[in-house]
């Protein structure tokens, strides 16, 4: 019972609210990634494995280069090239779109450790200098409101890129016309075809901007928060995203508000040694929130008519 | 197409021959295109899979003996042929199970508390309650999935993905500094009493000496032939049942489903639940019959996603999946051997299982063989493999005024 | 037909081959400027391969397009779009969560800004449009909501904002009702007259001596026909397209009623939205006869003989078959009871398209201890007689039992649900749309299997949007309009009033 009198105290905190902003950003940009994939009408479960490679090459490059800005621009390419190997497997060879996901997760997990070991060997991924990593930054003023300024204006320049993105999707999805034939082509790729879209093109690119998001998700990750690699670090991030998408409606909006309840659960595990409960048991609670989340979403969640068909032309 | 001979019943296990060449095919590509990648990475291809062909007791260049990497081999071969069976029978429903990992470790949990708990009892009855016991929380762990599925349309593959991380900081929790934990140790448990243990098939005896090793490190046991038991009761369930019957029809349409007066829900369910059983009986075989007690190795435990593959590549059918999880488990024995011989991460194994199932997804076997002129119609993709669906689906929960 | 410079389209030599089907076999197929053409033939003849081809969406083996003269290569909808040549399909290209304006501005969106879609305009826009040609349409409703002629009428305003002078027509009037067609045609008249083309793919033959100029008429890829509609009639249209004669009436004798098999009584249901679908239907159903339940699909047809299956829950009202509520009944119960049901999406729901058809025999009757040992296990042996016997009685077209439905004909397909009801010999047929896309010739066939049954007894409930069909085998006809049944008449009713019935008016209630 004290434990939980503990996490009571906790949410009265900054402190905790503002670790909240910056893990949710862990899931948004994979979320996002996942709103544009689907909303074109491709499943795409591999935000996991896009991200973890992201994180990978991340590091790699950090310590190579010595430059946080060029690894992750590094990142993003990487996870781009993963989401460019679901995209030709899911759409060209209209592959099941789950078990290409899957697969994708399955072969990021290998394929970064086995280069890990390749180029490191046994002792394992060093460790970047605190100088090369992506700094945070205080927003001057507005920093200095009560608490607000703590929690929202004191964060790691990623957090306000993934606000920007954010807004840009939502923007882009709902406003424009390149959104509007985004989603037309998920609804029905038909219709659009005859109306002379180019659907291929598009669910192309909205796969590869999912990639290109994880990849800066990775690299947040990374070398951002952390400041190496570690087998797993993702630890299912880019699941608990899907969920966030889900929750969420398919819009950007309304997957932010489910990455920060998710952020929440991670930050409250995070302060794990503040709260007299088992770390284990605290770890499962990112996991568990998310059941019962997905349990509150009571089939009035929808997605896009044709998301997870292959669009085969021609054909009825 | 489909004309075949009137007089072959099509209601049976083993895949038509046409149907060998798509997983031969992806297997060969996977091997090709990681052979490529380990190029690329600056290591010799030739190393690592030497080292992966020592898993079937060829080509051992490090003085392993061939004898007991097949032993070996075997033992990891014994629960991926249930756990596949785990993933193939939703895949029939059009289900994805991607959680038996998780189903499997409660299904650890569960055989080890009977067979701590109940050591007294003889032998005879405290295995199969330790086997039923892990099947049961199995069956319950896959049928949380089930029952969220067909009541809000959750996704299986979202919900079990959770679980499987649930269920793993839940043996975290158990044997570090948790109920479980052996006195004096860090991260195990007690082991299981020796009447709580699956029989191995050589004597335990460090004096009986077979094909040049003591006979007690051959750790090959009788959970085979449960596993083998089991597969078999896999393909009578589906192709001679009336339960399985239904099951394929609700994974092909669910719409004709509910005209035959299926209840879409309720097979989900029962789906989810016989699919949790064959996972955690691969959970119980395990401690049973290896590993007597529970350790940090169940950390890192991978036959769960292991299966996913098995249950591709085998195409779903009994024989298929016992086949491919013979290949899978060839391929994780070997990995150790290649880590420790050529010094290559035995994560290649995980590459290589995910090239496998790009292969197969994608039906690359078919794509190319369209390419080269002359050769007879590709074999097409199995029609038994689920439609990919996306992730929210109201299909499970029942338009409101239907029955 | 040689002066090219009068044609707005000439299509020479066409050739395309299918996996397994020729789909057109060297068709030449002409259409005069200021014309509406009709393109008939079976499903299956190859006209909407070919009109596909004319729009971009197929290409052609072999063989030349000419459009207003000038050889053309049509590669993709960009290509015809940009020719003039628009399509209006028989399913249509729309998508039901975008409005109206959306709808028909997707691929020619008015922006402002770097991007923005320009909603402003796109309104001013599309209110000219229908202003110009006289179809009213809400550009900021949702497609999806509603009716289904107002969704075509956006379809062919959605051609014209493209700058269509050709249009394509594909099986415009299977969804709509008698009048909604009747205001369609006047729309054809109207476009013409401002100098459009149309090209109207069509099988009902009564409609395209109606509305056509001339009439091609195809049959296995091939064209079989030219006619001047003025100068042809139903017969020689229906002959071309078969290549035989054919019965257009069903020979039948007079109906033996019996007792009351069903009795319905004040039933409501809803529809898949939560909506009322039926809104108290109450009829009588006696053995030895076949009841025709005529209307436009979507009043509430669909669901009376999902709720009448066991398919569908009964939100009030009564049914009882020989006495016993069933009201509340399941499916299986349903079966076991004597009522067999053919329904109407046969691909979905009636069979299950990967199983063989020896499998799909049984659908619905797998726990039958005929079929399962103690509901069980399954008695393989009895389920291929059972459908050895099936594919013979009914002169089901396959090389064995073991074949997957998928690949039989949309007829064969259609005969194995028939053969699967039929074959149980059922006290209750209900026959949801039973011919619906499938060939004359087993239209033929399933159509005296149902007299059959009738002969021996069966009480038969006939629902179907063929308003000749309804015709020629019903023995007593019920028009349902809006959940609720607005008469019960003779077939001999003349079509102009049961067309009057079936948009509601004509009753006492109707009349102003």
């Amino acid at each position: 019972m004290s434990g939980l009198g503990d996490i009571g105290h906790l949410l009265l905190t900054a402190n905790l609210w503002q670790l909240t902003l910056a893990s949710a950003v862990l899931f948004l940009l994979p979320a996002l990634g996942g709103v544009t994939s689907e909303r074109s009408g491709v499943v795409n479960i591999a935000m996991e494995g896009m991200m973890l490679t992201g994180a990978f090459f991340a590091v790699v490059a950090d310590l190579k280069l010595h430059n946080p800005w060029l690894s992750t621009l590094v990142a993003m390419l990487a996870g781009g090239l993963m989401a460019l190997i679901h995209a030709v497997v899911s759409i060209r060879f209209r592959a099941d779109q789950i078990v290409s996901g899957i697969a994708i997760n399955i072969f990021a997990a290998g394929l970064t450790v086995f280069l890990a070991n390749r180029i490191y060997g046994v002792p394992g991924v060093g460790h970047v200098g605190d100088s090369e990593l992506l700094p945070n930054i205080n927003i001057p003023v507005l920093d200095q409101i009560p608490f607000l300024g703590q929690v929202v204006f004191q964060q790691n320049v990623i957090v306000y890129v993934a606000l920007i993105v954010l807004v840009l999707t939502q923007v882009v999805l709902f406003r424009t016309r390149l959104g509007l034939r985004i989603r037309a082509v998920g609804e029905h790729p038909q219709a659009a075809d005859t109306a002379g879209i180019n659907v291929f093109r598009l669910r192309y690119g909205s796969v590869l901007v999912s990639g290109l998001l994880s990849g800066l998700a990775g690299a947040y990750l990374a070398i951002g928060i952390s400041n190496t690699f570690v087998p797993n670090i993702t630890a299912g991030r880019g699941y608990i995203a899907l969920a966030a998408m889900i929750f969420g409606k398919w819009t950007p909006y309304g997957a932010f508000v489910a990455c920060l309840i998710f952020g929440l659960g991670f930050a409250i595990f995070a302060n794990n040694s503040f709260i007299h409960i088992s770390a284990y048991l605290l770890n499962m609670l990112p996991y568990i929130i998310t059941l019962v989340v997905l349990a509150g979403v009571v089939g009035r969640s929808t997605p896009p008519a044709a998301d997870g068909l292959p669009y085969v032309p021609g054909s009825e | 197409m489909g004309a075949g001979k009137a007089s072959r019943p099509r209601f049976g296990i083993v895949p038509r021959f046409t149907g060998l060449a798509v997983p031969v095919g992806s297997v060969l590509f996977a091997f090709v295109a990681g052979g490529l990648i380990v190029l690329i990475s600056g290591a010799n291809p030739i190393d690592a899979y030497q080292g992966l062909l020592c898993g079937v007791g060829l080509l051992c260049a490090g003085g392993e003996n061939p004898a007991l990497e097949i032993s070996n081999t075997i033992v990891f071969v014994t629960p991926l042929i249930t756990a596949g069976v785990a993933v193939a029978i939703p895949f029939r429903a059009g289900l994805f199970n991607i959680g038996a990992e998780g189903q499997l470790l409660v299904g650890t949990v569960a055989c080890l508390v009977v067979g701590l708990k109940l050591g007294s009892l003889p032998g005879i009855l405290l295995v199969p309650l330790e086997l039923i016991a892990g099947m049961a929380a199995g069956a319950a762990w896959a049928g949380i999935a089930g029952v969220l599925k067909a009541t809000v349309g959750a996704h299986e593959v979202v919900t079990t993905i959770m679980l499987n991380y649930v269920a793993q900081y839940l043996v975290q929790y158990l044997i570090i500094g948790g109920p479980l934990q052996a006195p004096g140790a860090f991260s195990a448990s007690s082991p299981i009493s020796v009447n709580g243990r699956l029989p191995t098939f050589f004597p335990a005896s460090n004096s009986l000496i077979v094909l040049g090793l003591p006979s007690s490190v051959y750790r090959v046991h009788t959970g085979l032939i449960i596993a083998l038991v089991a597969a078999a009761v896999f393909a009578f369930l589906l192709w001679r049942t009336s339960l399985g019957y239904e099951i394929r029809a609700v994974g092909q349409s669910q719409k004709a489903a509910r005209y035959a007066g299926v209840s879409v829900p309720r097979t989900i369910i029962v789906t989810m639940l016989i699919a949790g059983a064959f996972a955690g009986l691969a959970g119980a075989i395990q401690i049973a019959g290896v590993d007597k007690q529970l350790t940090d190795k169940y950390f890192n435990d991978t036959t769960g996603f292991d299966a996913i593959a098995v249950a591709l590549l085998g195409l779903g059918s009994a024989v298929g999946i016992v086949l491919a999880a013979v290949l899978f488990g060839a391929l994780h024995a070997g990995g150790a051997v290649m880590q420790s011989d050529a010094g290559l991460s035995s994560n290649l194994v995980l590459v290589l299982q995910a090239l496998i199932l790009f292969s197969i997804a994608g039906n690359f076997v078919g794509q190319i063989s369209r390419l080269i002129p002359g050769l007879r119609p590709p074999p097409t993709l199995p029609s038994e493999l689920p439609p990919a669906a996306p992730l929210m689906t109201e299909a499970a929960a029942p338009p409101p005024e239907t029955a | 037909m040689s002066d090219t410079s009068t044609l707005a389209v000439d299509m020479r030599g066409i050739t395309k081959q299918f996996p397994g089907v020729l789909a057109n076999n060297h068709v030449d197929f002409s259409v005069r400027h200021g014309e509406i053409h009709a393109l008939v033939g079976e499903n299956g003849a190859g006209k909407s391969t070919l009109m596909n081809e004319l729009y971009g969406l197929v290409h052609p083996d072999s063989g030349e397009i000419l459009v207003n003269g000038k050889q053309v290569h049509i590669i993709g909808p960009r290509d015809a779009i940009a020719l003039g040549i628009g399509m209006v399909h028989q399913h249509f290209m729309l998508i039901p969560v975008f409005s109206v304006g959306e709808n028909i501005m997707l691929g020619r969106e008015p922006v402002t800004g770097p991007d923005f879609y320009d909603r402003a305009r796109a309104r001013t826009e599309i209110a000219e449009l229908t202003k110009r040609y006289g179809l009213a349409l809400d550009p900021d409703a949702r497609m999806g909501n509603l009716p289904v002629g107002l969704q075509q009428r956006a379809e062919i305003v959605k051609v014209l904002y493209r700058g269509a002078s050709i249009l394509i027509l594909d099986e415009p009037t299977g969804v709509l009702t008698p009048q909604e067609s009747h205001e369609l045609f006047g729309v054809l008249r109207d476009l013409v007259k401002s100098g459009k083309t149309i090209i109207f793919i069509s099988h009902k033959l009564k409609e395209v001596l109606d509305i056509s100029d001339r009439i091609t008429v195809m049959r296995r890829g091939k064209v079989v026909g030219h006619l001047i509609t003025k100068d042809t009639n139903e017969e020689e249209i229906a002959t071309l397209m078969v290549g035989r004669e054919v019965l257009l009436r069903v020979d039948k004798a007079p109906a033996k009623p019996g007792g009351v098999a069903l009795k319905v009584d004040g039933l409501t249901a809803n529809s898949d939205q939560g909506v009322p679908a039926l809104k108290g239907v109450s009829f009588e159903l006696r053995y030895g006869e076949i009841l025709g339940i005529a209307g436009v699909e979507g009043n509430g047809q669909s669901e009376l003989t999902e709720v009448l299956a066991g398919i569908r829950h009964a939100t009030g009202g009564h049914v009882t078959l020989g006495g016993r509520d069933i009201t509340t009944m399941d499916a299986n119960s349903e079966r076991d009871a004597g009522v067999a049901f053919i329904p109407e999406d046969r691909r979905g729901t009636g069979l299950v398209l990967s199983f063989s058809i020896a499998e799909n025999s049984i659908l619905g009757r797998e726990r039958a201890s005929l079929f399962s040992w103690r509901h069980v296990v399954l008695r393989l042996v009895a389920i291929r007689d059972w459908a050895r016997r099936l594919v013979k009685d009914f002169d089901i077209r396959t090389p064995s039992i073991d074949v997957a439905a998928r690949n039989l004909s949309g007829g064969n397909q259609q005969k194995v649900i028939v053969a699967r009801e039929m074959g149980s010999r059922p006290k209750v047929l209900l026959a949801a749309q039973p011919t619906r896309g499938v060939d004359i010739g087993a239209i033929e066939f399933i159509h005296r299997q149902i007299v059959k049954e009738r002969d021996e007894g069966a009480a038969v409930l006939l629902v179907s949007a063929e308003l000749d069909e309804v015709r020629s085998l019903s023995d007593r006809i019920a028009v349902m309009y809006e959940g609720g049944i607005v008469a019960i008449v003779s077939p001999d009713t003349p079509e102009e009033r049961l067309g009057l019935l079936m948009t509601g008016g004509g009753t006492r209630a109707g009349a102003a």
